[in-house]
């Protein structure tokens, strides 16, 4: 009850203050960056987050998560109109929604993917109110051998899921992020680690510039590397029909919102699983299987309720763990740092009604998308007719300030290009992003965990693996590892086969 | 070629670097301080956690590398003219200006060069550089005039926001 108070309280206190204009501003800002292809929602927020970091801590998480929705949403126009994601959480999109286009359903198609967002985003947004309180209770009773198997857990557990045709290369990536995280002075005795003398190393990688590097300069890179898109031009149908259409798989669109809040939970994994996992599961249980991929109302509405319920998912962990469900909570985390936010277990002791505000943000972002979405749906799609030769040269301008705005340090800028050319990089050899940007911000805490640990049980490994919760953990975590080896999976296979031969029998 | 075959070549050369990588982190990881002299537990000390991290990324590397032997990734079979080819190749050619344009940007002109005339004369070059390559030569008067209208709107407009709405003080004057 206290919590239903403190949501109305704060969604009062943003309606009836200038905070309004921040919502519907930074919501349609975030679904222009999602529409436009080398614009991401982390790239958005990681920029935002320079702009805003010398306003008052609720305005600016009030726009980084109205950014943060706004985006995610925003990515479906550019599946839907060019067969470009507009973000990778909208992968899933492309498959149904740019048929639809091309049948001249246009109209019906964004207007499916905005009722698809909205329902996963209030889905998401219930889930984010019920389950955060609880998670960090819970959590509270983690020391220092939990954190050290969460952020082993989580490292794994993304690499696999965002690598899934060669997770070695997704684990590669996070252990990467995670050495990353160990440069400069460490957190126990202050020793400068891999710095050589240089004052700027020794204070460590910058996270945020470290990421419009890794998703500013390399998808610029990528976008520059490949032939131009052009989009559909198709007669297109009225927004209205389709939101009548969407409503017929009103479950599927509840199914896929449970989904994808489940997928933004996992830390590093976010929304672009959400987006996969929803569509598969709705293709699985469809009757009409043989329309997915060609144009199906039930696939493009759950690819989009997905990606969205992923979005408060990954709010979750960041609050109550300060773990990181997503790329862009990453940039969203160390955005609540600066401003003075301590998110993690203690977060519903010291400032228990920001979870809420939190929860009242994702509630008018996500109304707002909605009625932006779809009042706008002509005047959005002009956008999308700049051509990439003059919108990169300004994104990547915006990177540069971004970077540099900080600190104001010219060293910042040298690690978004390091960063920019190193993640384009990997990207082209398959190494996955998010992985990489969840070790540089679970480094921190793998390190001190795992020193704290092995000090409280003196060198004795067993205490690591014996607690309760631990063993969860490392468990889950062998099992990920397990599963994905081939040899274990064909072994596991025929084991199946004979049991059901027998059964049959 | 196909896609599987370069990625095979790809990952055999990668593999190499990401081995010997991880095998500088352990040997640097060694060599950081262990704070005998202030009697340290030995289990704190600051090498330990990259050093480990080192160890997985050189076996790792060590995988991926036998990995792309048993697919035939060691077959590099590079001749010049196949590296001619690739090197004119359109693709090459766009991320190598992006590449050499963005870093003259952010390196020389960003941090020496006021932020109003820098970021236009950025955004300029950039425009009519990657346009010359998508029309396959300069491009005519009336994008030539866009592309500058373009440069000095945005580069004054982002000098504006960000120096004048969120007070961020820009380099280079």
């Amino acid at each position: 009850m206290d919590g239903l108070i403190s949501f109305a309280n704060s969604v009062g206190s943003i309606l009836t203050s200038w905070s309004a204009v921040d919502v519907v501003w930074a919501t349609l800002l975030g679904i222009i960056v999602g529409m436009l292809p080398g614009l991401t929602a982390t790239l958005g927020v990681a920029l935002l987050t320079t702009l805003t970091f010398k306003m008052e801590a609720d305005q600016a998480i009030l726009i980084l998560v109205c950014m943060y929705v706004g985006a995610i949403y925003g990515g479906s126009r550019s599946a839907i109109l060019l067969n470009i994601p507009g973000t990778p959480a909208n992968a899933a999109t492309a498959l149904d929604g740019f048929p639809l286009a091309r049948a001249g359903k246009a109209g019906s198609a964004m207007a499916i993917a905005t009722t698809g967002s909205v329902f996963g985003g209030l889905i998401g947004m219930i889930a984010l109110a019920v389950i955060a309180p609880v998670l960090a209770e819970f959590a509270l009773s983690f020391g220092a051998f939990e954190f050290f198997w969460l952020a082993v857990f989580g490292v794994l557990i993304s690499g696999q899921l965002t690598s899934l045709d060669d997770p070695i290369k997704g684990w590669i990536a996070g252990f990467l992020g995670l050495f990353i995280a160990t440069i400069g002075q460490e957190g126990i005795y202050a020793v400068p680690r891999f710095s050589y003398g240089s004052t700027d190393l020794s204070g460590g990688i910058g996270l945020l510039p470290a990421m419009v590097g890794a998703f500013g300069l390399a998808e610029i890179l990528t976008v520059m590397r490949h032939e131009a898109f052009e989009a559909v031009r198709a007669k297109s149908d009225s927004v209205w029909s389709g939101i009548r259409e969407a409503y017929k798989y009103k479950f599927t669109a509840i199914r896929s919102g449970l989904i994808g809040t489940l997928m933004g939970l996992i830390p590093g994994v976010g929304e672009d699983m959400g987006s996969w996992a929803s569509y598969a599961a709705a293709r699985q249980t469809s009757k009409n299987k043989e329309e997915f991929g060609k144009g199906s109302v039930e696939g493009l509405l759950a690819a989009e309720s997905g990606n969205n319920a992923a979005v408060p998912g990954a709010l979750i962990p960041v609050l109550t763990l300060a773990v990181p469900g997503s790329a862009p909570a990453a940039v969203l985390l160390a955005a609540m740092v600066i401003h003075g936010i301590r998110p993690g277990p203690l977060i519903m002791i010291e400032s228990p009604g920001f979870v809420y505000s939190v929860v009242a943000m994702v509630f008018l972002a996500t109304i707002a998308m909605g009625v932006l979405g779809l009042l706008l749906t002509r005047p959005l799609v002009l956008v999308l007719k700049v051509t990439r030769e003059r919108l990169m040269p300004i994104i990547f301008v915006l990177c540069t300030v971004g970077a540099f705005a900080i600190a104001s340090r010219t060293f910042d800028v040298w690690v978004m290009l390091f960063f920019g050319v190193f993640g384009f990089i990997l990207r082209e050899l398959k190494y996955p992003m998010a992985p990489l940007i969840l070790g540089i911000v679970l480094g921190d805490i793998l390190d001190k965990s795992l020193r704290r640990g092995l000090v409280l049980s003196d060198g004795e490994l067993m205490q690591f693996f014996n607690r309760p919760i631990s063993m969860v953990l490392w468990i889950s975590a062998l099992l990920f590892i397990l599963l994905t080896m081939p040899s274990i999976r064909k072994l596991l296979g025929r084991l199946f086969k004979q049991k059901a031969k027998g059964g049959v029998q | 070629m196909s896609h599987q075959s370069s990625m095979n070549k790809a990952d055999f050369i990668s593999s190499i670097i990401l081995t010997l990588f991880g095998i500088g982190v352990v040997v640097e990881s060694l060599r950081l301080p262990r704070l005998e002299n202030l009697n340290v537990n030995a289990y704190t000390v600051p090498g330990i956690v990259p050093g480990f991290l080192g160890l997985f990324l050189t076996v790792a590397g060590l995988a991926i590398f036998v990995r792309s032997i048993r697919r035939g990734g060691w077959k590099l079979s590079l001749n010049k003219d196949g590296m001619r080819r690739w090197l004119g190749s359109a693709m090459v050619m766009r991320t190598a200006v992006t590449v050499v344009i963005t870093m003259g940007y952010a390196i020389l002109l960003f941090p020496n060069v006021p932020f109003w005339i820098a970021t236009p004369i950025f955004i300029f070059v950039f425009v009519v550089a990657t346009e010359a390559m998508k029309y396959g030569g300069l491009p005519d008067r009336k994008k030539l005039l866009t592309a500058l209208v373009l440069a000095i709107i945005a580069g004054l407009l982002i000098n504006y926001v960000f120096q004048d709405l969120f007070f961020v003080r820009l380099p280079g004057g």
